[in-house]
């Protein structure tokens, strides 16, 4: 289980980047569509859909990877108990936030799907197949906050240390 | 009780598609004596311009406006005001307009939505940084297209079909990225166009119609005396809306001109050239839109 | 009413914060607290509607771009030669290299338009290179934070765009006019470095000895890489090869050809800069989500909107207006972004504005010297969040080494009003020119 979610994350994730080069590669195409007399139609909104696609489906290993930045001054005060307490109860809030996210961009695109709406653009994209890759990024961010509560229930969640090597995103 | 709807619409507050919808939720708001208010929300400050037709349909907002030849990528009849060189003047939208309201109002019945009025635009015509006598001129101009009509044009105009924002399309106009544009005097005068191109030709392509539509749900909720409020509010605003826009569109042209643009009519070689590009879009227009689309250019000619 | 609404959702949103939810949840939090308790209208729908619609956004991709480049850079030789080429010519100015920041938001701020990705590719740059140099953080990421705004003002600027379309002010006239406000801004930034490196000359690192000014031009030879890659950027903009909003794919292609001819370019260097510039745009993406909802719940309530009309409606004089909208700007923008801030408010502000007969042109300036503010006031402060994000630092730590460049911005908007031609002489010089 533990092995098939951080598979699920890190997929995800190298799906995200792909995402990126994609966007990177439409922009390009729109430069050099001007500058060699072709038009890929609709290469601008492709390019906004891969990069929505690029950010949700980081979501669940940026998460993991402690780079969705939080305030922990308060639970900085806190020792013991009461900061476990305080912990669960914010990963309990987010979950459900994360929940609720999630539950309506699936909605999103399901009811893109079902209205038949279509992008006014040149693409002429149905914009529920876009939309998906929101509705996937956010289910699974949705799945590693709950992945995240569960370990810190079971006093297994490891906080991403803060102070140790600033800077190095990497 | 008291009904709140919230009205999104994507122009800003001195546009007087934005100024006409003012005085219609103000008018609404004497005929009911206060019990039905609109906020409205302009300048695309709810909801983006492409998101207010599904915002409308799932009740997220309760009426709205779009620019109805947006949609054509969803349904062809939305876009029969933009096939160009259909129906070019005021009295031709007109009765394009009466034409197809009643197919209209069925498709829009269909998503669960019910047109109120509609408003033209001022009829669009052609920006360009060089002087255009044929329409072999346009060979090789970066043309600037929004949507698969426009991209077609362009392509049977022999111009070359470019992808800019709106957004950029002022500074991409000012380098030289794309050295024509078709819209509207009214747009032109918004953007300043006069600060990156020199001509103006007046082609009257199209006129393009804002549509503002209510949630059929929403409008069943009133009571019947404030349905008739409405429909009576809709009607007042459209005869407003076209006279508003006719105005507006003889001042519109003035403003480029005062502002050393060369604003002009085609030559006629140009208008004979440019009919047979319209006359190519309308037969594929038919094609798209079959027995009914048929129907309504037919019905349209006879009137 | 307003104010029990006000106050429950800033007190939901500082108790979400506080508890330690990710920012960009409390956000959603918030919003669909403000929508579903106070707004007749339902949260779900809208919520993912208007997500979709910013972050699907053409004109976002040039901060994912930006960002990736930041991390491309990061990890090949340019930050290094930077400083080492600079480093000669800096080294008799009081605070030294920490006009980095400055300098390299100042020309940075001619390719983005947005303040988030200025701050995060210099700071990617500078931030590692200064520590490394002994170079105190409090001072560092203090300045970038504020000098990082200047994306805003210096064009190409998206919310002047914003701003133009909205008031019918020439986009191009606005670009000009923040020309010289945005160098005025950034001496100020340089100005208060000499001063607190003459109040603290203990924390700025002691170089060994001065060079003469031929080493200086030598040592220049250093910069040509980052220039190149200026240029082309620049140049792509300038020359029509790409909008402002596409240079960001010519920044991320040129700073490859950097990494490839420095030889920092391989399988490693490549993944890794990709998935760090994904993450770190990923942090982001999430905060504009929230952010977003929390601007269409604000739209539906109407807060700011009867606030702005508020305002209006008490007859102030020309000054004693301008001083009620700064601070109305400036509360604001502790809680929404700039461009939401402007769509929200211009429809209610401008006719007021415009009676007090203050010029439109004069008045986009002031807007986007707010809206600089507003990245750097807390909790809502998007170079806050991207700082939070590089250096591990909290929030409130970063607000506070800021807060020096938010009393700079201050007198800015001041000088800026005592002396009107700081924004209107290049623009009429180029209506007659
Ligand atoms: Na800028
Ligand atoms: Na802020």
């Amino acid at each position: 289980m533990r092995r098939a979610l951080d598979a699920l994350y890190a997929a995800a994730a190298y799906l995200a980047a792909l995402l990126l080069i994609g966007t990177l590669m439409m922009i390009l195409l729109g430069i050099f569509g001007r500058l060699l007399d072709f038009q890929v139609r609709g290469s601008d909104a492709y390019a906004g859909y891969l990069m929505a696609g690029s950010g949700f489906l980081a979501l669940a290993h940026t998460l993991k990877r402690g780079e969705h930045i939080r305030v922990s001054v308060v639970s900085r005060l806190l020792e013991g108990h009461a900061h476990k307490l305080l912990e669960l109860i914010a990963i309990g809030i987010a979950v459900l936030l994360a929940i609720v996210l999630a539950w309506f961009s699936v909605r999103l695109a399901w009811l893109s799907f079902t209205l038949h709406d279509i992008s006014t653009g040149n693409d002429a994209t149905p914009l529920w197949l876009p939309e998906t890759g929101m509705a996937l990024g956010t289910v699974i961010f949705a799945l590693a906050m709950i992945d995240e509560f569960q370990l810190e229930v079971r006093g297994r969640r490891v906080e991403p240390k803060h102070d140790a090597e600033p800077l190095h995103i990497e | 009780a008291q009904t709140k709807w919230d009205m999104p619409t994507a122009y800003p507050p001195s546009n007087y598609h934005t100024e006409n919808i003012a005085q219609f939720v103000a008018d609404l708001d004497a005929a009911t004596g206060g019990k039905l208010k609109i906020t409205v929300h302009n300048n695309a400050s709810l909801f983006k311009a492409n998101e207010i037709k599904r915002a409308v349909q799932s009740n997220q907002a309760q009426i709205g406006e779009i620019l109805i030849s947006a949609y054509a990528n969803e349904d062809p009849l939305f876009g029969l005001d933009s096939v160009p060189f259909l129906a070019t003047s005021y009295a031709d939208a007109e009765k394009l307009w009466k034409a197809s309201r009643k197919a209209l109002d069925e498709h829009f019945a269909k998503q669960g939505l019910k047109v109120l009025y509609a408003v033209p635009w001022p009829p669009q015509g052609i920006y360009s940084n060089k002087p255009l006598n044929t329409i072999a001129d346009m060979k090789g101009l970066k043309m600037r297209t929004y949507n698969p009509a426009t991209s077609r044009i362009a392509e049977l105009a022999g111009a070359q079909p470019v992808t800019i924002q709106a957004a950029e399309l002022a500074q991409a106009m000012a380098t030289g990225a794309v050295n024509a544009n078709m819209t509207s005097a009214a747009t032109g005068y918004d953007s300043k166009a006069w600060e990156q191109v020199k001509y103006f030709y007046d082609a009257q392509a199209w006129v393009p119609k804002n549509v503002v539509f209510v949630n059929q749900k929403a409008f069943d909720a009133l009571d019947k005396a404030q349905q008739d409020a409405v429909l009576k509010a809709a009607a007042a605003a459209e005869s407003r809306g076209w006279k508003l826009s006719e105005e507006k569109a003889k001042w519109y042209l003035d403003q480029l001109k005062k502002n050393g643009m060369t604003v002009a009519p085609p030559s006629p070689t140009f208008t004979a050239d440019l009919k047979k590009v319209g006359e190519t879009m309308t037969s594929e227009w038919v094609k798209q839109a079959g027995p009914e689309g048929q129907a309504i250019v037919d019905a349209y000619k006879k009137m | 009413m307003d104010l029990v609404v006000t106050v429950t959702l800033i007190a939901g949103l500082f108790i979400l914060l506080g508890a330690g939810v990710w920012i960009g949840l409390a956000l959603l939090g918030v919003a669909w607290m403000a929508m579903e308790v106070f707004s007749p209208r339902s949260a779900g729908d809208a919520m993912a509607l208007t997500i979709w619609g910013t972050t699907s956004s053409w004109t976002l991709t040039a901060l994912p771009l930006f960002v990736w480049m930041g991390e491309i850079l990061f990890r090949t030789r340019l930050s290094e030669d930077m400083f080492r080429g600079l480093a000669p010519w800096l080294e008799r100015v009081p605070g030294r290299l920490l006009h980095t920041n400055i300098i390299g938001c100042t020309i940075f701020a001619a390719v983005s338009g947005s303040s988030a990705a200025t701050c995060a590719t210099i700071g990617k740059m500078t931030l590692p290179e200064l520590k490394n140099r002994g170079y105190p953080e409090e001072i560092t990421v203090g300045t970038l934070a504020g000098a990082g705004t200047l994306g805003l003002l210096i064009p190409p600027s998206i919310i002047m765009i914003v701003y133009g379309i909205s008031a019918n002010v020439s986009i191009a006239q606005l670009f000009i006019a923040g020309v010289l406000p945005g160098l005025l801004l950034a001496l100020m930034f340089s100005g208060y470095i000499v001063i607190w490196a003459l109040f603290n000359r203990g924390k700025i690192p002691i170089i060994a000895e001065h060079t003469t000014l031929l080493q200086k031009i030598h040592a220049s030879r250093y910069l040509i890489p980052v220039v190149l890659l200026i240029a082309l950027v620049l140049g792509s903009i300038y020359t029509g090869l790409a909008t402002a909003t596409e240079a960001a794919a010519f920044g991320v292609v040129g700073a490859l050809a950097i990494s490839g001819a420095q030889g920092s370019l391989n399988w490693q260097t490549f993944r890794d800069s990709l998935l760090g510039g994904t993450r770190l745009y990923c942090m982001i993406a999430l905060i504009l989500a929230g952010a977003a909802f929390l601007t269409l719940a604000m739209g539906y309530l109407g807060l700011p909107r009867r606030l702005a009309e508020w305002i209006g409606g008490l007859g102030l004089s020309k000054f004693a207006l301008l001083a009620a909208l700064a601070v109305f700007y400036i509360i604001l923008g502790c809680f929404l972004d700039g461009i939401s801030m402007v769509v929200l408010t211009m429809g209610v502000v401008l006719p007021t504005v415009q009676k007090a007969g203050i010029d439109l042109l004069w008045f986009g300036i002031f807007i986007v010297l707010v809206v600089e503010m507003a990245q750097i006031t807390p909790p809502v402060g998007f170079n806050l969040f991207v700082l939070q994000g590089m250096t591990r630092r909290e929030i409130t730590w970063i607000a506070r080494q800021a807060f020096p460049m938010f009393l700079l911005m201050i007198a800015a908007t001041v000088i800026v009003y005592v002396f009107p031609d700081l924004v209107g002489y290049l623009p009429q010089h180029m209506r007659t020119g």
